[in-house]
């Protein structure tokens, strides 16, 4: 073989060796790239898959949260509602009770004859407490009336009930006076008066505010009919 | 390397002289071309390597003016010598023609045309060179570059690549030469085939079945290098879903194991077994390759003395997907093999209610056991909703 020939084979041989060789590499960078897709994918799916599900879960947050608002306002104006329908009330019973004064108010009492106001609630009294001797508390200022009026009431009772006239006596402890601007909190009454057995086991309390308190309670239904009837509940 | 007489090579080509002073007296190059072609033409390759590094562009430019503007055949077989030339000495060349200062050259129109028409010898070095060209192109964002311009029709990488594919499938199904067509495909797609667009439309395009044929043992150095590149392709294949289905459906995976059993040549039996393994987890596959014997030859394969140590790796991880495969399948071989068979045979026996009616009582035997176990192999096959539907159906009927 002469040197062009040997030459020639080498070449040749490079050659093939290179071809090998570019093969193989081609076959490397081809498996890198497809591997490194195939594992892109997983992992922007996996991102995705991530995602996805925070904000589903969000989502699900805002919903609660929407719900518990929604509750939440809904009871707080039902509670406004409520509230302002018992204001109204209230301030019903208030006006009742400012307008009870007038009945036994030493300026208007004539107009409204406390005087026989006074008999009718000592015979009721009597008649509920059905005793023969009994104790009566009234105000101070409306003492003369009651001392006026005792005989007239006792005899009625005792024609009523075919009984013996009852002893009734006035307590030195007198009910609260009227209720005046200087203490508004203070103890007060409205006028009436409050009747008790001897051993003071039963007392029946007659007093106009107690009075208006057991028409306020009785007929707190229908006036609450009568007021909101349009209103739902 | 032995020339036939009547096969036109590029030795012969690059041996005739063309007349550029006439093409410049008759205005179909410029001035410039003709100085370019007159430092470039004839010159050793140490000498034009300079040229090329230092003005590569403008080479690249009047080769394309020429390809565009002349017709005759013997200049235009010159020219894409030249090319060729070129490009086998550096590959990397191929970059040149994407140089922006030809962004107003149509790099891609004149291969393109050639491939269609003119004699054997310009279609093949037209192939060859688009297939370079295209796939050297700058990617953005692993997308293709389309033309922007709206006045210029100018042709795109996409209209290259279904044009590439459509005329390689065509040289596939009927060769316009009896020797040279099909190496010369099998070239090209090796390239191609790594892109996805080309891997959709050479699927689309059915061209996965044309391949399956050249799956053959091969004992010739040409016609190894062949069935190397065809298992290239079929490997480069594996990794797309869509062509996975087809090569279900085809002789492949018999065809690549009679490949595999006879091959000494190393490098083929790489690209096989790495096919398999992308096959593995894929559909029916592994009870194919399973049914088939691939367990034994990969023990065989093992037992011979590869150099390539990716071989070696493979080949265990291939042992052990089998093996995988085989526990899987071994509890419930009749339901398998029916099942398969079935499937294999594709929709005839799957719809056949008879087969399910005969089977039903294979179910019922072992308590419905076969139900969730089923559900692994069906959903490998990926007929889970249709087979569900018809089980539940004959199921209920059953019932009944």
């Amino acid at each position: 073989m002469n040197d062009a020939d040997v030459s020639k084979q080498i070449e040749q041989m490079v050659r093939f060796i290179r071809q090998e060789a570019d093969e193989k590499a081609n076959e490397i960078s081809v498996s890198a790239e497809e591997e490194f897709n195939i594992e892109k994918l997983q992992l922007v799916e996996a991102e995705k898959k991530k995602i996805r599900q925070e904000y589903e879960r969000k989502q699900k947050q805002v919903e609660v949260r929407k719900k518990i608002e929604y509750s939440m306002q809904l009871n707080a104006s039902r509670i406004k509602v409520l509230q302002a329908q018992d204001d109204l009330v209230s301030a019903m019973k208030e006006t009742a009770s400012k307008d009870l004064l007038n009945v036994s108010h030493y300026k208007s009492r004539h107009l409204h004859n406390y005087e026989g106001l006074l008999r009718a609630l000592i015979i009721q009294s009597l008649l509920r407490l059905k005793e023969p001797s009994v104790l009566l508390r009234c105000r101070k200022e409306d003492l003369h009336m009651v001392e006026s009026v005792l005989d007239s009431a006792k005899a009625k009772y005792a024609g009523k009930e075919r009984v013996h006239t009852p002893e009734i006596i006035i307590d030195d402890i007198h009910l609260p006076p009227a209720p005046s601007h200087d203490d508004p909190h203070a103890l007060s009454c409205s006028g009436g008066v409050v009747l008790a057995s001897r051993d003071g086991k039963i007392v029946i309390e007659n007093t106009l505010d107690a009075r208006l308190d057991v028409i306020f309670r009785g007929k707190l239904p229908e006036i609450r009919k009568l007021l909101f009837a349009q209103v739902a509940a | 390397m032995p020339t036939d007489q009547a096969e036109l090579n590029s030795e012969q080509v690059l041996r005739r002289d063309i007349a550029w002073e006439t093409y410049m007296t008759t205005k179909l190059i410029t001035g410039t071309s003709l100085q370019l072609l007159r430092r470039y033409d004839k010159k050793s390759e140490n000498d034009r390597a300079p040229l090329l590094d230092n003005d590569g562009p403008s080479y690249i430019h009047v080769f394309i003016s020429i390809l565009r503007d002349i017709q005759k055949e013997e200049t235009v077989e010159y020219v894409l010598a030249l090319i060729d030339e070129m490009l086998t000495a550096n590959p990397k060349r191929a970059l040149l023609f994407h140089d922006k200062s030809l962004a107003d050259d149509d790099i891609y129109e004149p291969f393109l045309r050639l491939l269609w028409k003119g004699s054997w010898f310009i279609q093949e070095k037209s192939s060859k060179i688009l297939t370079l060209i295209v796939s050297a192109r700058p990617k953005q964002n692993g997308r293709t570059n389309g033309a922007t311009d709206s006045k210029k029709k100018i042709t795109t990488s996409d209209d290259v690549l279904k044009g590439l594919v459509e005329w390689l499938c065509i040289q596939l199904k009927k060769p316009s030469h009896p020797s040279r067509s099909i190496p010369a495909s099998v070239n090209c797609l090796a390239t191609l085939l790594k892109e996805s667009v080309v891997r959709s439309s050479f699927v689309q395009a059915d061209g996965v079945k044309l391949l399956v044929p050249l799956i053959s043992p091969a004992s010739t150095q040409q016609s190894i290098q062949i069935l190397y590149e065809t298992c290239l392709c079929v490997w480069l294949l594996s990794y797309y879903e869509p062509a996975i289905e087809y090569l279900a459906t085809s002789r492949a995976l018999p065809r690549l194991l009679e490949v595999v059993k006879g091959s000494t040549k190393e490098k083929v039996v790489r690209l096989i077994v790495l096919t398999f393994k992308n096959l593995l987890a894929k559909g029916s596959f592994g009870a194919q390759m399973v049914d088939l014997g691939l367990p034994q030859i990969v023990q065989s394969l093992k037992a011979q003395a590869w150099s390539d140590e990716d071989l070696l790796d493979t080949l265990n991880h291939l042992e052990e997907g089998l093996k995988d495969n085989i526990k899987k399948l071994s509890s419930f071989d009749k339901y398998k093999q029916e099942v398969l068979l079935g499937h294999l045979d594709w929709s005839p026996m799957h719809k056949d209610p008879i087969f399910w009616r005969d089977n039903i009582t294979n179910f019922e035997e072992n308590d419905f056991q076969y139900h969730p176990a089923g559900r692994i192999i069906v959903t490998d096959l990926k007929a889970k909703e249709r087979v569900m539907k018809l089980m539940n159906h004959e199921n209920a009927e059953n019932k009944n």
